[in-house]
């Protein structure tokens, strides 16, 4: 049984730029600023930055760890893009329970989640909900 | 020709398309987010994709119609999963425009998306919010 300020498992990962020319590929998504070194450096960011839906997989992927099939099968999230994830960071994806409330279909979890860099800046914060089926809690 | 992003007002339709989510586009997405939450495993019968890959196949097409030009920035994203998808399934989403203004010399547009699958089940909802250079 969950409760409101329990800690959901958290997920840390070392960001390559290997891992974004994969995400690249994999999402059809080649926009210069996260593939080329040259093009990123004139860039407000000054170098490449990971593409944002990949670093928000990692809250998905912490939903999922902590909730199971629950969380594809009713999962929402809402986040912001705050800063930028740069090859070479570790970043933490984390979820803190804020709310309980008992349903029909099973406990719906709201949960504050958030991104954080090794540097303390947060990338992506957010909010995200799951009902945990009656079945999933036996 | 870059698209007229200020002609595009709320209510307008920017992509419809329909597309397969086949295994080896799932295996490479997991590859590359390294995803071990075990939603998907491919040793199952039907395995199921991870909701953020049906939500990035989806974005993908939606953001090749809308041709958006280098320097935009994605600033928000929500997304509602109300459905397993399972390996093999063909999608359909429609998206649409809900917000288009100017604002600090970015153009602000909020992109709503209606993924359903081949029964016509709804298994995603979604809203980006994306900031286009003006």
């Amino acid at each position: 049984m969950m409760d409101v300020g329990m800690e959901l498992r958290s997920i840390t990962r070392l960001v390559e730029q290997d891992d974004i020319s994969a995400y690249a590929e994999a999402s059809g998504d080649f926009n210069p600023i996260h593939l080329d070194v040259e093009f990123a450096k004139a860039t407000r960011f000054g170098g490449t930055i990971a593409h944002g839906m990949m670093i928000a997989a990692m809250l998905s992927e912490l939903m999922a760890t902590n909730f199971g099939i629950d969380w594809a099968r009713s999962g929402q999230v809402k986040i912001r893009f705050r800063s930028p994830v740069r090859p070479g960071e570790t970043v933490t994806a984390h979820g803190k329970v804020s709310r309980v409330r008992e349903e029909a279909e099973g406990t719906k979890l709201t949960c504050s989640v958030g991104i954080m860099t090794d540097k303390d800046e947060e990338a992506i914060t957010g909010s995200a909900t799951v009902v945990f089926s009656k079945c999933s809690e036996k | 020709m870059p698209r007229d992003y200020a002609g595009l007002s709320a209510g307008d339709t920017i992509s419809d398309r329909t597309f397969p989510v086949g295994i080896d586009g799932v295996e490479k997405y997991v590859a590359a987010v390294r995803d071990e939450s075990g939603i998907f495993d491919p040793s199952d019968v039907q395995p199921t994709v991870p909701p953020m890959a049906v939500a990035t196949f989806a974005l993908r097409g939606v953001l090749d119609d809308l041709g958006i030009p280098e320097g935009t920035l994605h600033v928000g994203q929500e997304m509602s999963f109300l459905g397993a998808v399972a390996v093999g399934e063909e999608l359909h989403c429609k998206a649409v425009i809900s917000q288009n203004a100017v604002k600090t010399g970015f153009r602000l547009l909020a992109v709503g998306m209606d993924v359903r699958d081949g029964d016509d089940r709804q298994v995603m909802t979604a809203k980006s919010t994306i900031l286009v250079p003006a």
